[in-house]
């Protein structure tokens, strides 16, 4: 069984999960992943030192780290604190939709290939390249025009360099996978190495603002990044950004489900040799979906230079990563990443407020990434918990129906 | 590394693999391991006829004895999580996560060692951590039948959060404080070989890898044991029908790629004496690169050191050259390594994985 077909074979099973399992099995993972977040913070409260003041008890025993308090930052304080009055539309709250925005489009990315039976881990490499060409893209275009006229056409420009180079950077895996039979989950890895390696390169060289000590190219005009309307003008975030990212949204829904080339994606995903049958040229579709994920990936990196920094720097945050535990909460579903992508931004921005609030490591949220990753992947172990249950009758009935999936050799039969 | 094709051709010819694929891949990395060659003699040649040229720095920096130690340190943590890789691939469990492996070992190794104080004690300490979080891999894929490259990804993620996570926690940075490191160990008289030298004047973990490399190809030629792990892998119902437990061996395949990997992971952090965590944290992809080598080296622990010899020589050139400031800016040496993952993958292509790799198997009672 090659590789591609296991691939396809693993994604079978998370497609064929019905749509209810599938929100109860995020739901869970996510709770089942801050609670062992909240025993991480506890014994990492073991292991630090603090004066007695400022420790809490909990069962007797004093720690250095309070796990309610680090969770009331995470979520109230991404969400500006709306319990507590002063709640301000350029509070937390925007810092909160600009990262939600960033991660639409990291987790349309990865749910693309997905869906495409590819596992592209490459978005953060997609997303570095298209940063940078928006950011030299549109510096260089800025000298041209210039006023409100420049935000008109400047914006759609940015994203078009952005979604052009991430999307060159995408087809590379696609070409790679389709001709060489190269495993695209190593080659898109290696790529996010070469990525950041080549971007360091230029930016502390050719492209180095020389006005700057830090390596990033010369800052955008004013006019050439997103306005700030309505709110967020402090946070950096932009409601137009967001207005992009859930139109792309509900297009790549609409695409996947109602055009031939979604037709021919999804089969390749889960029927590869039915898809072949039936006329579907695999390795077009192979390069063609990585080349469009790319692309998101890509529109994901010209937003972070045109909304956030208004430059490139070195050292763009794991966003293309998130993306990926974004898409697989999501079960790969667009209409889902909307959702994930904004349980996710609250995460994001949560880390800082509980940077500022306590002294808790903000590589917490690393762990909590991985963790969600590593129990969606395992809806049986879910399936196990509520089979032990009792009165729990909805159950057995999800469980049945996706047994014959799940188990791939008569699973039905076993039950 | 001038022997490696004829070693390598024995390699490839060992498991005896007798499918179309396969011969494929043989002919490419011939071809792979043929230019290689050239490319070098050629090189030597150019750079003993004309020591002054950039070919006469370049053949200075291969025959170098510091080049041969340098590829010898660098290879430990690739070699021992390669080794790792095939004995899980091997049973039919593709662990993508043996970055993670390395990155947690490689902590827990400095940690340990910074407890108690000794340098070995450490070292367990490192192997007894990975071999944990490679247990929760098992726990999770064999025995909830997870998907197998979404687990190793998370095994991945949570290592990269986890390790700079607690040092930041118990040492108030990213960064580990140094520890001691043990003495390289010298063999009288052949350590003062010129450029073989190197092999004989080494960390102890460059010593325990040889061991290991030869250790993994006797488990798999000449035991019960590496049959049914083979087994495991290409046709779990004969394993089953013969009445050995798939699951158990599974199981312990696993757990012995931890153990493999957390000796590469703690004899990185070791030989420096430091854990690094910022950013991709001091592994940086180099359980990546061992995935790549396993599947160069054809899945056989000797082919797989032999194409780690390969990268990590690549390595050394490159640090030998930034030394002697040849006109190469740093950013893009650095990124060589993997420029040539991924042209050794697209030349080798299709890689004939174990028949039910990534498969869960379903014993039938």
């Amino acid at each position: 069984m090659s590789t591609a077909d296991r691939a396809r074979d693993a994604l079978a099973r998370l497609v064929d999960a019905s749509a209810t399992e599938r929100v109860l099995i995020s739901t869970a993972a996510l709770v089942l992943s801050v609670l062992i977040g909240a025993v991480l913070v506890l014994v990492a409260g073991r292991m630090t030192t603090c004066t007695v003041g400022e420790a809490v008890y909990y069962f007797g025993t004093g720690f250095c780290y309070d796990p309610v308090v680090v969770f009331d930052r995470l979520f109230l304080g991404a969400l500006g604190d709306p319990f507590s009055g002063g709640w301000s539309p350029n509070g937390q709250f925007a810092v909160t939709l600009r990262e939600s925005t960033l991660l639409l489009f990291t987790g349309l990315s990865v749910a693309l290939a997905f869906r495409a039976g590819i596992f592209n881990i490459g978005t953060q490499g997609q997303m570095v390249v298209g940063a940078l060409a928006t950011a030299l893209g549109v510096l260089w275009a800025s000298s041209l025009v210039s006023g409100a006229l420049g935000t008109v056409v400047l914006i759609p420009f940015g994203l078009f360099v952005g979604a052009v180079f991430g999307g060159l950077y995408g087809a590379v895996p696609g070409l790679l996978k389709a001709y060489a039979d190269a495993n695209e989950v190593i080659t898109t890895i290696m790529l996010n190495f070469i990525a950041t390696g080549i971007a360091l390169y230029l930016v502390s060289g050719v492209f180095k603002d020389p006005e700057s000590a830090a390596n990033q190219t010369v800052p955008l005009p004013e006019f050439a990044q997103f306005p700030a309307l309505l709110f967020g003008a402090q946070q950096d975030f932009s409601i137009v950004a967001l207005g992009f990212g859930l139109l792309a949204v509900v297009a790549l829904y609409y695409v996947l489900e109602h055009t031939a080339f979604g037709y021919d994606v999804r089969t390749s995903g889960v029927q590869p040799e039915a898809a072949e049958y039936g006329g579907v040229d695999a390795k077009r579709t192979v390069v063609a979906s990585l080349t469009l994920s790319g692309a998101l990936g890509g529109i994901a990196g010209a937003m972070y230079v045109m909304m956030v920094l208004g430059t490139f720097q070195t050292g763009i945050p794991a966003y293309g990563f998130d993306g990926i535990t974004v898409s697989i909460l999501a079960g790969n579903n667009p209409l889902g990443v909307g959702v994930a992508a904004l349980l996710f931004g609250v995460l994001k921005s949560g880390t800082t407020v509980v940077q500022f609030a306590t002294d808790v490591p903000p590589q917490l949220v690393g762990v909590l990434r991985g963790l969600i990753i590593l129990f969606v992947a395992m809806p049986e172990f879910f399936r196990l918990l509520a089979r032990g249950l009792p009165g729990t009758g909805s159950k057995p009935e999800a469980v049945a129906t996706d047994g014959g999936a799940a188990g791939d050799r008569g699973g039905e039969a076993d039950e | 590394m001038s022997d490696a094709p004829a070693d390598r051709a024995d390699a490839d010819t060992a498991p005896g693999d007798d499918d179309a694929g396969f011969l494929e891949g043989y002919t490419t990395r011939a071809l792979v391991g043929g230019v290689t060659v050239a490319a070098v003699v050629a090189l030597l040649l150019a750079g003993l006829l004309f020591p002054d040229s950039l070919a006469g720095t370049l053949a200075d920096a291969l025959t170098s004895r510091n080049t041969l130690a340098a590829a010898l340190r660098l290879s430990v943590p690739i070699a021992f999580a390669a080794l790792g890789g095939i004995f899980a691939e091997k049973s039919g469990v593709i662990n993508i996560g043996l970055e993670g492996l390395l990155i947690i070992s490689a902590f827990s190794a400095i940690y340990v060692a910074d407890v108690t104080g000794g340098v070995w004690i450490g070292f367990a300490g490192g192997v007894a951590a990975s071999t944990l979080l490679a247990a929760l891999f098992a726990v999770v894929t064999i025995g909830f039948r997870a998907d197998q490259i979404i687990a190793g990804l998370a095994v991945w993620l949570i290592a990269l959060g986890l390790a700079p996570f607690a040092s930041q926690v118990i040492y108030g940075s990213p960064n580990t404080p140094t520890v001691a490191t043990s003495p390289s160990i010298n063999v009288p008289v052949l350590a003062d070989l010129p450029f073989f030298g190197a092999l004989f004047s080494a960390s102890p973990s460059v010593y325990l890898l040889f061991a290991a490399v030869f250790g993994s190809w006797y488990v798999f030629e000449r035991t019960a044991f590496g049959r049914w792990i083979r087994a495991s892998g290409e046709n779990p119902k004969a394993l089953d029908t013969a009445g050995v437990s798939v699951t158990r061996v599974r199981y312990a395949a696993v757990l012995i790629s931890g153990v493999l990997a957390g000796m590469g992971g703690a004899a990185l952090s070791l030989d420096l004496g430091q854990f690094t965590g910022n950013g991709p944290t001091m592994v940086n992809g180099k359980g990546f690169i061992a995935i790549v080598a396993y599947l160069f080296g054809n899945y056989n622990p000797v082919g797989a050191f032999l194409s780690t010899m390969l990268f990590a020589g690549l390595d050394a050139v490159q640090t030998v050259l930034q030394l002697q400031g040849i006109g190469i800016p740093r950013q893009l040496i650095r990124i060589t390594p993997f420029v040539v993952v991924i042209i050794v993958l697209a030349l080798v292509g299709r890689t004939r994985l174990p028949e039910a790799a990534g498969e869960h198997y379903e014993t039938e009672e």
